[in-house]
């Protein structure tokens, strides 16, 4: 204990005699450890909000799309057909293991009117599941429910944009009497806003209403039962991948597509975007780390250098040392703590620079900072780890030293 | 307490083509209790002596008995706790460590060794206060008089109790007064601890101060007995 305590005493206490040295020593490390962390929360700040909007968007969605119509040579491109229907969105529900739920969606543009105000919107019909599957929840009132389905009930719910346009700030649309396509519509919930899509889309701009009640009293009953989208949601990422798979086997089948022909419908999801993009901004996380880990390495070559030139310096005392009955392995340690003390010092230093360079850069730049604690831990380890990789060397020889050549030294 | 028997050091300079002998077959006997001083003209192997029996370096042959143990043939780290717990060193140049109080400079040796770390601090006050020095156990090395300095060092070599103390030119730094203050001290030391005191010195006043004087000249012992035997008529015996 007494050992412990008077070899931490000594380095202390050699780190101070050249309190200078000492901090000019550090100051690699310090810059290592700051740049490190700096670079490592810019870096999964990007990363963070990268995965936000994953989040939000469902990286587990899959998403079923009617395929082309071919008429007189005109092809109109994916999802002009009506080939998937209701039937398909249940089976798919009830036969592919990899699917958590399922809903559907039909939708037009249509003008929305309340009071003097009107607005085109997209009119969507599609069961209460939509709520869930989408992960989108109603800010105010409430969802539709299973109920008004079955009964058609002329409910709706509003997306925050078209709430922003037919009602004057601060009037409550909860109760309201909208009409669309001259058809009322009681107002039961407002969506929680959910922004654009990655592609630019106002995804609030929008009015729900139960499936039954589009088709039969809003969407007209021309193609009674099909849909222009089922959405599926799997239970992870990995999940849809499995699901993609089986939709389409599925409704290849049911869909009597003979081997060969193309499928009437497309399987989409926005995973491998979304793990494109988060891939990138991992590897330039690693990147910027791998970079700031260099000058971490300099650090520690400068701690190597002035540890050398500190055995020089106390090549007596060390002589002194071993005459009254040190061992060798006692010299080496206390050359080890000195360059660890110096390299943690440093190391900490660097932290509390780095903090501050991050949230710096997040304010000048208005990017997002995320300083992660193992981020931070993992800088302090290594920059011990640094100061004992390269206190090995010059703790070593200062261990080997011969005593009597020790204390003859001038 | 030290026996050695045809005791050489070999030194091989230059890849082995320049053979050094230091020490040329010494055979030497010290009993417990007597205070002998080596003396020698520079080259004549008295430090190189000194070292082998202080345990700082090993014989190339013969053999060296430490209180009766083999002690030739250790290993380093066997030979760092004999230096710690039986020899005391005192050198010319006192090596106190810089910017450490003269107390923590004689708690040295017991940081490397078994007491407990309770005790410490007053047996560094003990030993200082037995070279006269209890008031000075907060100074730094550089507020004492060399005197003083050497008086630490010799506080630091007692703390731990040990039977031999080992002196190289203790005085060597010191002017004609001190030098005498110190032998004075080491004198007293052995008489009234029963201490074994060895001293190198090429100084004949200081050898006189001794009760046994061993001459070494090219590595070989060439006269030992009392001060006024070997030294000559010139110098009286000490009192």
């Amino acid at each position: 204990m007494k050992l412990v305590r008077m070899t931490l005493l000594t380095a202390w206490r050699a780190l101070r005699r050249n309190l200078t040295r000492s901090l000019l020593t550090m100051l690699g490390v310090v810059i290592g450890v700051a740049a490190v962390i700096a670079m490592v929360s810019v870096g999964q700040g990007a990363d963070a909000s990268v995965q936000a909007q994953i989040a939000s968007l469902g990286t587990n969605i899959v998403m079923v799309i009617p395929g082309a119509t071919t008429a007189g040579g005109v092809r109109s491109g994916w999802g002009g057909a009506s080939t998937l229907t209701v039937g398909d969105a249940k089976a798919i529900e009830k036969e592919c293991p990899s699917v958590a739920a399922v809903t559907y969606v039909k939708r037009e543009i249509a003008q929305v009117t309340y009071g003097h105000e009107n607005w085109a919107t997209a009119i969507q019909g599609s069961p209460p599941s939509y709520s869930a599957v989408r992960d989108w929840p109603v800010a105010r009132g409430r969802f539709f429910t299973q109920s008004e389905e079955d009964s058609a009930a002329k409910v709706a719910v509003l997306g925050q944009t078209l709430v922003d346009k037919l009602f004057v700030p601060g009037e409550d649309p909860l109760g309201a009497a909208i009409r669309v396509r001259a058809v009322p519509f009681r107002v039961v919930g407002v969506l929680a806003p959910k922004g654009q899509t990655t592609w630019g889309q106002d995804q609030d701009d929008v009015v729900i209403v139960p499936f039954s009640t589009a088709e039969r009293r809003v969407l007209g009953t021309a193609f009674l039962g099909t849909v222009n989208m089922i959405l599926v949601s799997s239970p992870s990422s990995a999940d849809a991948v499995q699901a993609e798979g089986d939709i389409a086997r599925l409704l290849r089948v049911r869909h009597r597509t003979p081997a060969g022909e193309e499928d009437d419908f497309t399987v989409r999801s926005m995973r491998e975007l979304f793990a494109a993009s988060l891939m990138a901004s991992q590897v330039m996380t690693r990147l910027l780390a791998a970079i700031a880990s260099i000058s971490l390495l300099v650090g520690g070559i400068g701690i190597m250098n002035i540890l050398l030139v500190s055995v020089t310096e106390r090549t007596r005392e060390i002589g002194v040392r071993l005459a009254v009955g040190a061992k060798a392995r006692h010299i080496l340690l206390q050359f080890l703590v000195e360059a660890i003390v110096l390299s943690t010092a440093g190391g900490i230093l660097g932290t509390l620079l780095g903090i501050g360079a991050a949230v710096l850069i997040g304010r000048l730049a208005a990017w997002p900072i995320l300083v992660s604690p193992p981020a931070v831990a993992i800088a302090l380890v290594f920059s011990g780890v640094v100061g004992l990789a390269f206190g090995v060397y010059p703790a070593r020889r200062a261990a080997r030293l011969d005593p009597i050549v020790a204390l003859r030294h001038e | 307490m030290i026996e050695t028997h045809a005791l050489t050091k070999v030194y091989a300079l230059d890849h082995g083509e320049v053979v050094v002998e230091a020490l040329r077959g010494i055979t030497l006997t010290v009993r417990a209790g007597e205070l002998v001083a080596i003396v020698g003209a520079s080259g004549s192997g008295k430090s190189t002596l000194l070292n082998i029996l202080g345990c700082l370096d090993r014989p190339s042959s013969g053999e060296y008995r430490l209180d009766g143990r083999d002690v030739s043939r250790l290993t380093a780290d066997q030979r760092a706790v004999l230096r710690n717990v039986c020899i005391g060193f005192v050198f010319q140049s006192f090596n106190l460590l810089p910017r450490t109080s003269a107390r923590e400079n004689v708690e040295l040796p017991l940081v490397y060794g078994d007491a407990p770390p309770a005790e410490h601090r007053q047996r560094a006050e003990d030993a200082l206060g037995a070279v006269g020095l209890a008031d000075a156990a907060d100074r730094l090395p550089s507020q004492l008089s060399g005197g003083q300095q050497q008086r630490v060092a010799i506080a630091r070599a007692l703390v731990s109790r040990p039977r031999l103390i080992l002196a190289d030119e203790p005085t060597g730094n010191l002017d004609t007064a001190t030098s005498r203050d110190i032998m004075d001290l080491l004198r007293a030391l052995n008489r009234t601890h029963g201490l074994t005191l060895v001293v190198v010195t090429h100084e004949p006043d200081i050898a006189a101060l001794t009760d046994r004087v061993v001459m070494m000249r090219d590595g070989r012992v060439v006269a030992d007995g009392p001060p006024g035997h070997v030294l000559g008529r010139a110098v009286e015996p000490a009192v």
